[in-house]
């Protein structure tokens, strides 16, 4: 045989093998009727809302047919649908303006994600064992209806409770209208990181009790508090695109960009100066600035109005905080102390911002009215280049708080029988987010029946007896009226971009048809979610004809001037205290422990998000587990090299992650990136790394009840024996910096 | 003469041939050569451009597209003859985008749902529209990802050109075949005469 014929017999012998491959239909699975009018290949753009966060950014998703493998009636096949392909951000919407975050671009993966609960589940194990079966919504309804109507007598409707994170817009309305009808108490909302603190300081300074929006484009010096707006603080989309025309849009104006915090976050690298400040002293030096303010004579107590007679000492001029007095509490050299305010007051329009954990101290209220009253001497409220508020549009809707969960927690676990018999559970996960001192997960075991509607099991929502799975947002209607992050009146508005994939229901939509056929039935007047959501338009100040526009624009924005603001008259309240305080002795507990929102998951809720997991962490480039920042000098007095496993011990608790040297961190601090550590959160985030969450103590801001997440002490240990698994990884060759001895 | 390559090696060419069909079936099994798997590539939740089996590898290198194997034997010319539907009437969106689609069995419903004439055929499609399911469609026109091709339905047809042009004369087909194979050349040429760009990134992108 030569070589010819050799490349002739194995094509032959390829052919032959292909012939009995062709078109085997047997391994297609089958495919489903369409559901829907489809076009293929051609795209359309629709609106939505990113519900990631409370930012409420605007976005546009492409939507296009493809085939999904879905399950209907109990039969796996693949599906034509129109889905969504991808997430951007809506260039005609205010907060977002054309942009979207990492989160955001990730949000898609909530939608496809593996692990999503596809139809109700009944629990058919032990509780908190994972162990489910998948029922029918018959059946899951019908077992809804008897546990409720179960407690349907006059006593028995105060036990019905229901655990939520903070929910605004119609919603909000529902949820407050569902439990106020039914007889039991409101929403108890709870989230890891409250700006209660913040709006209630707003609300005595100002007379907004709101989240405040900063006109960072127009401002000519920006001096922030610890706030990581440009990274998971407020609105962080809105802000960057401010801060992107703060520096490039105005010819010849760069601004000045100064950052005060304890340890160097994604938008204090960012800045023209970073300094460094003890944690807690943030509010004290704003009044040390202050007081140079006013020695000075370039400014006079009185031009801070309301913000500044809140403060003691203000109209005598502060002499308690002389820069001498504040340098020895804040450790900021008394020369950079007198410049840093000259500079602030001078050269205006300036901006005093202040966020994150400077609020999350015992003292966050003095810190915000400090801040507050920084501002407000140098005149910035409602003009260019300074302190906005949202205009509420008059489709917004306030929230009556129900109680807060250290307080629902105690109370069920001090009364011998719960006073919460059935607990609705809607996308809250304190069971990870809450401190051990709160006793979360074991007054929940206390609840003898909890439905939840999450999409996913985690932590809290695995305590469960019923699923009823909302849908993912792109699948829902969504309404949202921002808080900050716009001088522009908003009123988002969409709907589903795609068909549901799976067997979920809107939760909203299950309330509404739980309301109808209880015994006791309730008169909610709304047929379904959809015809309330595009019923709550019709108070805005438009034609009824240009209501479909506000559907395919994805909602309603007005250029419009700040409400009023709103000065309760109340007493006239102490000035709060000035000084953090701390959990555990410096003696006993030597760090101050930092733990901050990582810019992949937030508060951990997003850690489930396979895009997220591979996003390296912005200054150090680590990923895929935790690690704990550690000043280079005391690694090398405490004999730690860069991975080393250490034990970080609070009063609270202990964990373990591998040390990351990094400069940008106070020498007795250490800081811990939020979101790994989840026990139970889908394949991708499940045994991930350590909790930083899991050893803070309760403490709380005093007058709010807002829990102060940052004021825990930590002491290091190195191991004998280590159990965390997790190395440090870093995605590039991370810093060398740390050699660098000056600060 | 003097001895070919394979002619002087012939032994141990064959054993490596032999070898490689023996690690081929060990690791495979024989249903691996012959392309039948046990379990769909779409229930495996792990992506992989893997080939499922040696036979669709092989057939993909070929560059072989086997003949369509259609569920129904649907037949154009009655359709397009007799009842004189227009291609448009059916394949919706090649006036609006780059895919001239299959329709889903909807479309037949619209006029089958009453069976309109004794036949097998329409028997099957009543089957799948009982039974929920929509018909299992198999592909006839098309490229393989490696020709880096992508064509676009509705330039074509806001040019006027026929469906026939490329298709063939489908109103005398019964189950659409290739009559025709659509080269580099068969496209250029056409689109040289009539003036329509020619550069490779009108194509290849």
């Amino acid at each position: 045989m030569d070589r010819r014929d050799f490349i002739k017999a194995s094509a032959a012998t390829g052919a032959m093998a292909t012939l009995a491959s062709c078109g085997n239909p047997e391994n297609q699975l089958i495919r489903f009727i369409p559901e829907e009018p489809l076009f293929p290949g051609i795209a359309t753009w629709k609106p939505s809302i990113c519900s990631l966060c409370s930012a409420g950014c605007g976005l546009l998703v492409r939507v296009m047919d493809g085939e999904a493998q879905v399950v209907r009636n109990g039969q796996t096949g693949l599906l034509k649908m129109a889905l969504a392909k991808k997430l951007e951000g809506n260039p005609d919407h205010p907060i977002s303006r054309g942009k979207i975050c990492a989160r955001g671009q990730a949000a898609i993966q909530v939608t496809y994600h593996p692990d999503r609960i596809r139809q109700p589940l009944r629990r058919s194990g032990a509780r908190g064992s994972g162990e489910f079966q998948e029922i029918s919504w018959d059946e899951a309804m019908s077992e809804a209806l008897s546990k409720l109507n179960g407690i349907a007598s006059a006593e028995d409707r105060k036990t019905l409770g229901f655990l939520t994170r903070p929910l605004d817009g119609q919603r909000e309305v529902l949820v407050s209208q569902f439990l106020e009808q039914f007889g039991a108490a409101p929403a108890t909302t709870y989230e890891v990181f409250g700006e209660s603190v913040l709006r209630e300081a707003n609300k005595r300074s100002f007379g907004y009790a709101q989240l405040p929006t900063f006109d960072l484009a127009r401002a000519r010096y920006v001096l922030s508090f610890g706030a990581d707006f440009l990274g998971t603080w407020n609105s962080p989309v809105a802000h960057s695109v401010a801060y992107g025309e703060m520096r490039q849009g105005r010819p010849g104006v760069r601004a000045k960009f100064v950052q005060l915090e304890p340890r160097m976050s994604q938008t204090g690298a960012n800045a023209d100066e970073w300094v460094p400040i003890k944690p807690g002293t943030e509010g004290i030096l704003a009044l040390g600035l202050a007081h140079v303010i006013l020695k000075s004579k370039l400014r006079t107590p009185s031009a801070a109005g309301k913000a500044g007679e809140l403060i003691d000492g203000w109209s005598a001029g502060l002499s308690n905080y002389s820069p001498e007095a504040v340098a020895t509490q804040t450790g900021i050299a008394p020369a950079r102390i007198e410049r840093l305010a000259l500079e602030f007051a001078e050269h205006g329009p300036a901006l005093a911002i202040i966020g994150g954990a400077p609020l999350a101290h015992t003292n966050g209220m003095f810190q915000a009215l400090a801040v507050n009253a920084l501002n407000a001497l140098v005149g910035n409220l409602g003009k260019p280049g300074g302190l906005f508020f949202t205009p509420w549009p008059s489709i917004a809707v306030g929230s009556k708080a129900g109680r807060g969960l250290r307080d629902l927690a105690e109370e069920i676990l001090s009364a011998s029988k719960s006073p919460v018999q059935v607990l609705l559970l809607n996308d809250a996960n304190p069971v990870f987010g809450s401190p051990p001192a709160w006793k979360v997960a074991e007054a929940l075991s206390k609840i003898p029946y909890i439905i939840s509607f999450g999409s996913f099991l985690d932590e809290t929502s695995t305590l469960a007896d019923l699923i009823l799975p909302d849908h993912s947002f792109l699948e829902s209607w969504l309404d949202d009226v921002p808080e900050s992050g716009t001088s522009m009146s908003v009123a988002s508005i969409a709907g589903p971009v795609m068909r549901p994939l799976h067997q979920t229901r809107s939760m909203p939509d299950v309330l509404i048809e739980i309301g109808q056929q209880l015994q006791r039935r309730l008169s909610l007047p709304w047929k379904n979610f959809e015809q309330m959501v595009r019923a709550s338009v019709n108070v805005l100040p438009e034609e009824l004809s240009s209501l479909e526009k506000i559907h395919e624009k994805g909602g309603w924005w007005s250029e419009a001037p700040m409400n009023q603001p709103n000065w309760v008259q109340t007493a006239r309240r102490q000035t709060p205290a000035s000084e953090a305080q701390f959990d555990g002795a410096p003696s006993d507990y030597p760090f101050h422990f930092l733990p901050y929102p990582s810019q992949a998951f937030l508060d951990g809720s997003l850690a489930h998000l396979p895009w997220l997991q591979e996003l390296p962490d912005v200054i150090s480039t680590a990923m895929w587990s935790s690690w704990v920042e550690i000043n280079p000098k005391t690694a090398q007095d405490l004999k730690i090299a860069q991975g080393d496993i250490i034990a970080i011990k609070s009063g609270h608790g202990t964990l373990q992650a591998p040390a990351l040297l990094s400069p940008g961190i106070a020498p007795d601090a250490v800081a811990m990136p939020i979101g790994q550590g989840h026990q139970n959160y889908t394949r991708y985030a499940s045994g991930r790394g350590a909790n930083p969450l899991s050893i803070l103590s309760g403490m709380t801001e005093p007058e709010t009840g807002a829990h102060a997440w940052a004021a825990t002490r930590v002491r290091i240990e190195k191991l004998e024996r280590v159990e965390q698994k997790s190395p440090l990884i870093l995605f590039s060759g991370g810093m060398r910096e740390h050699e660098e001895t000056h600060r | 003469m003097r001895r070919s390559f394979i002619g002087t090696h012939k032994w141990k060419l064959g054993l490596v041939v032999v070898g490689a069909l023996f690690a081929i079936v060990w690791s495979g099994g024989w249903d691996s050569l012959t392309g039948q798997s046990s379990k769909s590539d779409r229930t495996n939740d792990i992506f992989s451009p893997a080939h499922s089996s040696i036979a669709q590898a092989v057939s993909h290198f070929f560059g072989y597209q086997p003949r369509a194997e259609q569920p129904i034997a649907f037949p154009h010319n009655v359709h397009v003859g007799e009842v004189q539907l227009a291609c448009v009437d059916c394949h919706i969106s090649v006036e609006r985008g780059p895919v001239a689609s299959i329709p889903d069995i909807r479309t037949c419903w619209n006029c089958h749902a009453a069976p309109l004439k004794n036949s097998a055929e329409i028997d099957k499609l009543k089957t799948y529209y009982d039974k929920k399911q929509d018909i299992p469609w198999q592909r006839v026109w098309g490229w393989v990802d490696e020709a880096h091709v992508r064509f676009n339905h509705s330039p074509h047809i806001r040019e006027g050109v026929e469906c026939s042009t490329c298709h063939g004369n489908v109103s005398q087909m019964t189950v659409a075949t290739r009559t025709m194979e659509h080269t580099m050349e068969f496209c250029v040429t056409c689109h040289r005469q009539k003036k329509a760009p020619d550069d490779c990134l009108t194509c290849h992108y």
